[in-house]
């Protein structure tokens, strides 16, 4: 067990060390002095006096590239990621602890959705498999999962959002409402992560019937499945507790493979229905060309994503006995 | 011819597939003949909703939106095919090394594939992108195939270990053929149908990709491409004004080759992986396994009673 999560957090920490290494080397390989480019955006903003500290900060000191990679990681690892520069003075830090709520939001509400309702359908789909449910939503899903998701949210914006114009189109919440606890705050809430939800939902249910279908169709020709019928155990009891038990491993694999992607889509998602999430910061930070924004958030993205798989090998280890005793 | 005809039967996706990525591949090719007026002209006032003169209707600045999302295709066609395959050299090179020399190399050689493979892909090349400025189409190809590799390279390395350990591999090291000529001959001709798999994966991955870097507003706004046209109609908020057609018809070009191409990779898939086709040919194979093992039976029963006869 301890060998199989070392061996994993040493991917993790490597491929982390890949991102920190890509935003140190990325202004230093463009034409030109690098720290003019990270900083072009700041014209006449910040004072002289603050622009040398910050040229320390991030490493643009005089000396070899090993020093300045060293003072840059000392710089990340203070936990200051500098001042926005769109934003100024605020920190790059306080602008993504603000916006990564609402990407938690989505990314929680809709996986949660898409992996109970997916499954379940998977799990049913397999054992009635050629059945009515299996003719239809099988393939039907499974297609609306390959749409591209910046399409299907274009069609979803303009088909409930405008031209039936049920729900709202941008924004996190309604602006003339206060935020805090109240009912009408949360409600607002709800409503304007809906149609992003629904995309998202739309997008992923596909992918996780047709793993756990297809999972679910090879365990069923297991002989434990047939002998658990022979001792008469209750068809719900060998469908949920025999087969699709050990058939959501592969599942599992699967999506933890797929969360880069997954990450990708909820991106483009929040950019087409401007939600205040980290993927619109993004957009921001781009058209802004503010650098040190755009590499704090590529930073917290690929700390997010990391855990996240994490997450899924805890998963694995607790669904499959077999690697804890190893 | 009839090969072809063959490879088709019963590979349902295949088929699809291929009709929908060639008719964009006809359409895109045929454009200067096709195209009912200049893409890059204003030919008609603004925001004109579908007709007989425009079949598409016009962008906000009064081009014609058919010919625009014709002309799109060759850049979007080109640059996923470019892509896709600049990733597949790639995962090829990678995979089949590891696999075959193993060790060290091996070691190496996974140990970057895996860490790739966990890094999330849009968020790096959405920064590179940024850094780089304006990127033209040739940029793009080229970022994208550099960043699609990692799980083809994964696949291949598993499908070459599985082969290098088959009969016929042995055979020809013993009889003592190079290395290079193993590997050329022997073990990528059986991995094809996974390559042309991983190829349409990448190419899929390339053409979204594009287009997500080009509706962000990181690609050259003056290239005619369908991520481009995406761009414009954004910046324009044709949808909220009522422009549906200048945002829905790239989308659903998009959406139609990107379906083209994941109906292809299902269809390869089904080729390297036979057991993923329907329980149809299951049954099929299951009553051919049965009548094999009951003839096998009957054989083995005729030579006891042989053997007991001649032992009589």
């Amino acid at each position: 067990m301890g060998g199989y999560l070392s061996s994993r957090l040493f991917y993790y920490i490597a491929a982390f060390a890949v991102a920190l290494t890509f935003n140190f080397l990325l202004p230093r390989l463009m034409p030109g002095d690098p720290f003019e480019i990270m900083f072009a955006a700041s014209q006449g903003k910040i004072q002289p006096a603050q622009l040398e500290v910050l040229k320390e900060q991030f490493g643009f000191v005089s000396g070899p590239w090993h020093v300045q990679f060293w003072e840059y990681i000392k710089g990340i690892f203070s936990g200051d990621l500098g001042p926005s520069l769109i934003y100024y003075p605020t920190p790059v830090t306080e602008i993504i602890a603000g916006s990564m709520p609402w990407t938690l939001l989505l990314a929680g509400v809709s996986s949660f959705i898409s992996i109970t309702v997916g499954l379940s359908l998977g799990i049913f789909a397999a054992y009635h498999r050629g059945g009515k449910l299996d003719s239809i939503a099988s393939p039907g899903l499974t297609l609306l999962g390959a749409f591209p998701q910046m399409v299907s949210a274009m069609l979803i914006l303009f088909l409930f959002g405008l031209h039936l114009d049920w729900l709202p189109i941008s924004y996190g919440y309604d602006p003339d409402i206060d935020a805090g606890w109240t009912l009408e705050f949360f409600l607002s809430v709800a409503s304007h992560a809906a149609l992003p939800l629904l995309t998202l939902v739309i997008s992923g249910l596909g992918g996780w019937l047709f793993l756990m279908r297809n999972s679910m169709i090879n365990t069923l020709g297991e002989d434990y499945i047939t002998m658990g019928k022979a001792k008469g155990l209750s068809g719900r009891r060998v469908m949920v507790q025999y087969a699709a038990r050990n058939a959501i491993l592969p599942v599992v694999t699967a999506v933890a493979l797929n969360i880069g992607f997954l990450v990708a889509g909820l991106l483009i998602i929040e950019m087409i229905f401007n939600y205040p999430g980290v993927g619109n910061m993004m957009l921001t930070a781009v058209s802004g060309r503010d650098y040190p924004l755009l590499q704090g958030l590529l930073l917290t993205i690929v700390g997010c994503v990391l855990v996240a798989n994490f997450l899924a090998d805890l998963a694995y280890l607790w669904l499959d006995p077999r690697l804890r005793k190893s | 011819m009839k090969s072809i005809f063959a490879f088709y039967r019963g590979n349902t996706p295949a088929l699809m597939g291929s009709i929908i990525v060639f008719t964009f591949i006809l359409l895109s090719a045929l454009a200067p003949w096709i195209a009912p007026y200049d893409a890059e002209k204003r030919v008609a006032r603004g925001h004109q909703p579908p007709s007989a003169e425009h079949i598409l209707g016009t962008t906000r600045s009064g081009k014609d939106v058919l010919s625009q999302v014709l002309y799109a295709g060759r850049i979007s066609l080109t640059v996923g095919f470019a892509s896709g395959l600049i990733a597949t050299v790639i995962a090829v090179l990678l995979g089949v090394t590891s696999a075959y020399v193993g060790g060290r190399v091996d070691a190496f050689l996974m140990f970057l594939t895996n860490v790739f493979l966990v890094l999330p892909g849009l968020p790096l090349i959405v920064v590179l992108a940024a850094f780089l400025g304006e990127v033209g189409p040739l940029s793009i190809a080229l970022i994208l195939g550099l960043f699609g590799w990692p799980g083809g390279a994964r696949v291949m390395r598993a499908q070459a270990l599985s082969i290098r350990e088959k009969e016929f591999v042995t055979a020809a090291e013993v009889i003592g053929e190079s290395k290079w000529r193993i590997v050329v001959v022997e073990i990528l001709p059986n991995m094809v149908s996974l390559i042309v798999g991983t190829f349409t994966g990448a190419a899929l991955g390339a053409v979204m990709g594009q287009a997500a870097l080009e509706f962000i507003g990181l690609g050259d706004p003056n290239v005619i491409s369908w991520g481009t046209m995406l761009f414009w109609a954004q910046n324009n908020s044709a949808l909220i004004v009522g422009a549906w057609w200048d945002a829905i018809v790239p989308g659903v070009a998009i959406a139609v080759f990107a379906m083209g191409l994941a109906l292809l990779n299902m269809g390869m898939d089904q080729i390297s992986n036979p057991q993923l086709k329907g329980s149809k040919n299951l049954k099929q194979w299951k009553k051919l396994n049965d009548e094999l093992q009951a003839n096998r039976k009957k054989k083995q029963e005729s030579r006891k009673i042989a053997g007991e006869v001649v032992e009589g």
